[in-house]
């Protein structure tokens, strides 16, 4: 060939290049300026955080971004983490590879389901300044880091290394850095504020992932912090099997081509969830196939016939096929707890309510809703309350409008929750923040850009529903706040105002100061509870304190009931008064009698938790008068509570969890405490 | 006349407020304070005294809730705080009680709105004066010009003669917070009448034209809602002089309120009425038919001033014929008017033709 074929052969793959993400840039996240280093930094991040949880590490990661020239809008993007390191010979594979359709086996929730991962950072670095990336990786088996320039060869398009060398790599601290990876990359691109930015990104990545440490400088110098807020890492998704409800023809055909295979019920059995050997048969039967058929040998019709007879298009003994549901046990929530702390954590405001329902199941995928929605001061009261969306943990920060999680939002009358709505539709106003997180291993999206969730009847009922439970949170919250409020105005009044009274008219007067009992009881003329739910510093342990006092003219009798965070591993301990086990998370005691001007008092600790877990205790009363800061138990509401313990608890012996479902799920019984209790609830004494 | 109590019964007066309290206690009750209710809707025409007094109707605020369990103790404080100053020989202002209240911890007042009231309402139920209570208003009183002569005690002990007119600047005479006896000495006078005005502006330019000189009067500026000084002053000189009072004021809902204050007694101050309020007082103008028959520059009413016209329409001060049509002309007109709007037809205007012709239908010039 000569020099100038050469050159043009050349010319022509760099075209197809340029091209290719020309074309492509919407679904490759590089469509703007602005959007450009957002994409990279979330490719960045996103390769770390699963690299992290891959290898059970608590990630430490730091972004920055610095202007190399504000003219040319050039960004240097330096990402660094401390995970397990990429060995020297995978570095190129992993930054120089397009690592296209590469999972279609491995049916698991992941981050890395956007578009074509770093390679994609290094391809528009190198399209947008001609310069290489630098890769910093070091093992914890290594002594020292490689350090190496990954480039993209236009010609073969393909990656190319150079300036490759080994290195002794410090931490700022100076001290050996043990593992990680450092990515330094210049690109043409623009820093923006506000909804859609590099910060927003970093924030929203931050509130899902609790177990991370973020830092962020940002180009003006400006140094963000987001800490670490639990030491416990999501937990180890397993890959699932596809489910026959879910398989398009396309996978179904490749499935067949790979298959090595030689019965088709060993096939569907091996290669799928949900099918049990009598069903194989069944399918086998229904399409018409013999259960020795060859996958690897089967024709487009048989392969269309199978299809539809997982569809239940095709029947056996005039019924589709019956299938067992697919194991839910693929994805990884982030957790009530977990997502009240990353709120916590971004927003500083007092109240959170979460909501995690539980695992179900959309055309043979698995998948599981959860929102959390903070409410309070530090927030605009007059504006559209923000919404966080995240799918698998990953922030979805463009296209609100059009993504289902919002859809589902507007859908609710949040006015009935406390919330300014117009007409009771659309997004509500409010010093309020509401997060939706669906975790799935089949998300779907509107378009390529993997923005918006495109609509599926299912997760839109469960987010739904999810947020209807949330809202009754944020409703009994605001009530409890109004109750609070008056019942302290009462406890001022008769603790500090009526002794001041007393003492001032008798010290005008020059005589005794009279005894109050008889004023304060006219005065309140109510059985009052108060609560208190404190964080303490020196045991690390949640203190919780009931006290219940009778300002009334007569003897009362009470069961009080508190709920408690049992779901989430908290242990209760100094538990003086005993009680006994209502259901899960809610525990109760007697109060055989209360005389009149007297107090009763519960006190409780509760431990296995952390700071800000638990910082809310709600009270419950069974008995005739009312009580003030308690709200009266309703018997249908613990009965649900009880049927759900019994749903979960079967649940968690048919997937076979790990964990001992017989301790997990003690049955209530009696625990004997101080007080002379021997009778408990339900009015059985 | 206000007359001033002896100290002795002024502690009496104030401990049956506080015995009320201690009491109540003592029963097992919530402490309570009984006291006039101090509303239109408790005002009523003395015919004794010729003015609107509280009626019979009573409030109880009790201590059943947080605001008005503070406002009890805090009416201890007050009675404390008096008591010292009477032994002590000391007055305070009440804006000086209300910053002294920053160290009574849960008695402290939220404004000074509240101490003012607070004094008010012991005023009511003691039946004795703020003077008693050593309490003094901040709020200063009237100007006054014109050829008046009254004997004045300085703060150095001595009596001072000043005439309002050969004595005094352009500002005019300035009236003392206490104007009783002991303080102020009526001497002599060459007026035919007093006229009392609300607005500076308006007594700035009568006082200009040479007013007071040419219709032999003396000038009064209220400064909006008069003082209780100013109220008094004007009382004092038209029942020691026999001299008619006549009030100019705007046109508008507010300058009814002033004038019932100043001619019937205010709803606030009703148990002192008998001192305050001047029942000859004659009303000049603006009035709604002014606004009309002199084509007066208007502004619309407001919606406040609608609620306050619609009040006044069931105030018993405003009961009679004259007033009942004057509120609702203005209500039908839907406009209102300052005073200064008479310059509409010139700076001398107010002079030289609408008060003559306004005095002249009260015979007055």
């Amino acid at each position: 060939m000569s020099g100038i074929a050469k050159k043009m052969a050349s010319n022509q793959k760099q075209i197809a290049i340029s091209e290719f993400f020309e074309k492509n840039k919407h679904f490759l996240g590089f469509d703007s300026l602005q959007r450009s280093i957002i994409t990279a930094v979330k490719e960045a991040v996103d390769n770390s955080l699963d690299a992290c949880e891959e290898a059970r590490i608590l990630p430490e990661i730091k972004i920055k971004i610095s202007k190399v020239d504000s003219k040319k809008d050039i960004l240097e993007l330096v990402a660094e983490d401390n995970g397990p390191g990429i060995p020297q010979r995978s570095i190129e594979k992993v930054f120089g590879q397009l690592l296209f359709g590469s999972r279609f086996h491995a049916i698991r929730q992941s981050r890395g389901q956007q578009g074509i991962g770093i390679t994609g950072v290094v391809m528009y670095s190198q399209l947008t300044t001609g310069k290489p990336t630098n890769v910093v990786s070091k093992v914890a088996s290594e002594p020292t880091a490689v350090s190496v320039n990954i480039g993209l060869d236009t010609r073969k398009n393909k990656a190319v290394k150079s300036d490759q060398d080994r290195i002794i790599w410090e931490t700022d601290e100076m001290a050996l850095k043990l593992h990680g990876l450092k990515v330094t990359t210049r690109m043409k691109a623009k820093y923006q504020r506000g909804r859609q930015s590099v910060y927003q990104y970093l924030r929203m990545t931050s509130i899902v992932n609790p177990h991370a440490e973020i830092t962020f400088v940002d180009p003006d110098g400006e140094k963000h912090h987001w800490p670490r807020v639990t030491e416990r890492l999501p937990r180890k998704v397993d890959a699932i099997k596809p489910h026959p409800h879910g398989i398009e023809l396309g996978q179904l055909q490749r499935m067949c081509r790979e298959s090595k295979d030689s019965r088709l019920t060993v096939f569907l059995r091996q290669n799928f969830s949900g099918v049990s050997m009598r069903a194989a048969k069944e399918l086998c039967e229904a399409s018409e196939l013999s259960i020795t058929t060859k996958p690897k040998s089967m024709k487009p019709d048989h392969i269309r016939a199978l299809l539809e007879a997982f569809q239940g298009e095709r029947l056996v003994g005039g019924k589709p096929i019956k299938l067992l549901s697919p194991p839910t046990n693929c994805l990884s929530p982030i957790e009530e707890m977990l997502i009240k702390k990353g709120l916590s954590k971004t927003i500083d405001s007092k109240f959170v309510s979460t909501m995690t329902r539980a695992p179900t199941v959309s055309h043979g995928n698995p998948f599981q809703v959860e929102v959390g929605l903070i409410f309070g001061e530090g927030m605009a009261a007059d504006k559209h309350v923000e919404i966080l969306r995240f799918a698998n943990r990953v922030p979805l920060m463009y296209q609100q409008g059009g993504c289902l999680l919002t859809k589902a939002i507007e859908s609710v009358d949040w006015r009935q929750y406390g919330l300014e709505q117009a007409g009771g539709k659309g997004v509500p106003k409010g010093p309020a923040a509401i997060l939706v997180h669906l975790a799935s291993t089949n998300v779907q999206f509107t378009s390529e850009a993997k923005e918006a969730l495109s609509d599926n009847e299912f997760v839109f009922e469960e987010s739904r529903k999810a947020m209807l439970e949330m809202g009754r949170g944020l409703r009994k919250h605001l009530e409890k706040k109004k109750k609070m409020a008056k019942t302290r105005e009462k406890f001022e009044l008769i603790n500090d105002i009526l002794p001041a009274i007393a003492e001032k008219s008798a010290s005008i007067l020059e005589r005794p100061v009279p005894e109050l009992a008889g004023s304060i009881t006219r005065i309140m003329s109510a059985v009052i509870c108060n609560e208190s739910t404190t964080w303490n510093r020196e045991t690390k342990e949640t203190d919780v304190s009931i006290t219940l006092f009778n300002y009334t003219s007569r003897a009362r009798s009470y069961s009080i009931l508190v709920n408690w965070p049992e779901k989430s591993g908290a242990v209760m301990t100094a538990n003086e008064r005993g009680g006994r086990k209502e259901t899960m998370g809610i525990w109760g005691w007697k109060i055989e009698t209360l005389d009149p001007g007297q107090k009763a008092e519960i006190n409780y600790s509760l431990s296995n938790l952390e700071k800000g877990d638990w910082t809310e205790t709600e009270v419950f009363f069974r008995g005739s008068q009312d009580v003030i800061g308690a709200t009266k138990l309703d018997e249908k509401m613990l009965e649900e509570i009880r049927n759900q313990e019994k749903i979960l608890a079967e649940a968690v012996v048919e997937v076979g969890e790990e964990e001992n479902p017989e301790t997990q799920y003690e049955p209530a019984g009696v625990v004997e405490g101080d007080t002379n209790q021997t009778t408990l609830f339900g009015g059985d004494n | 006349m206000a007359r001033v109590n002896d100290p002795e019964l002024t502690k009496t007066r104030l401990h049956t407020v506080v015995e009320e309290m201690y009491d109540r206690i003592v029963k097992g009750e919530p402490p309570t304070m009984t006291l006039p209710v101090r509303t239109k809707n408790n005002i009523g025409f003395d015919r004794k005294l010729g003015v609107y007094k509280y009626g019979k109707k009573r409030s109880t605020r009790d201590a059943t809730s947080l605001g008005s369990a503070k406002n009890l103790l805090r009416a201890l404080h007050v009675v404390e705080f008096i008591e010292e100053m009477i032994e002590a020989g000391k007055s305070s202002t009440l804006r000086e009680m209300y910053y002294i209240s920053e160290g009574w911890g849960l008695g402290k007042f939220g404004s000074q709105n509240e101490s003012n009231n607070l004094a008010e309402d012991l005023e009511v139920v003691t039946s004795c004066l703020r003077e008693d209570f050593k309490l003094r208003p901040e709020e200063d009183g009237a100007r006054m010009i014109g050829n008046i002569t009254v004997n004045e005690l300085n703060r150095r002990g001595q009596w001072m003669t000043i005439n309002a007119r050969d004595d005094v600047g352009d500002s005019g005479y300035g009236v003392p917070y206490n104007v009783e006896i002991e303080k102020i000495e009526l001497k002599e006078h060459d007026v035919n009448f007093l006229m009392a005005i609300e607005t500076g502006g308006m007594f700035d330019r009568l006082i200009e034209n040479g007013f007071d000189e040419d219709y032999k009067c003396g000038l009064i500026h209220l400064k909006g809602q008069p003082a209780r000084s100013t109220r008094r002053i004007i009382k004092r000189m038209n029942e020691e002089w026999d001299l008619p009072v006549v009030v100019f004021l705007d046109g508008d809902p507010w300058s009814f309120r002033i004038f019932a204050s100043i001619a019937y007694g205010a709803i606030k101050t009703a148990h002192i009425s008998e001192y305050l309020a001047t029942p000859s007082a004659t009303y000049l103008g603006i009035t709604a038919d002014d606004i009309l028959a002199y084509d007066l520059p208007a502004d619309e009413l407001s919606k406040k001033d609608i609620e306050a016209l619609n009040a006044e329409l069931s105030d018993p001060r405003f009961a009679d014929g004259w007033w009942q049509d004057q509120i609702n002309m203005m209500l039908e007109v839907g406009k209102k008017a300052e005073q200064q709007s008479l310059a509409k037809y010139g700076l001398d205007f107010v002079t030289d033709t609408y008060l003559p012709e306004k005095l002249g239908e009260m015979g007055l010039a």
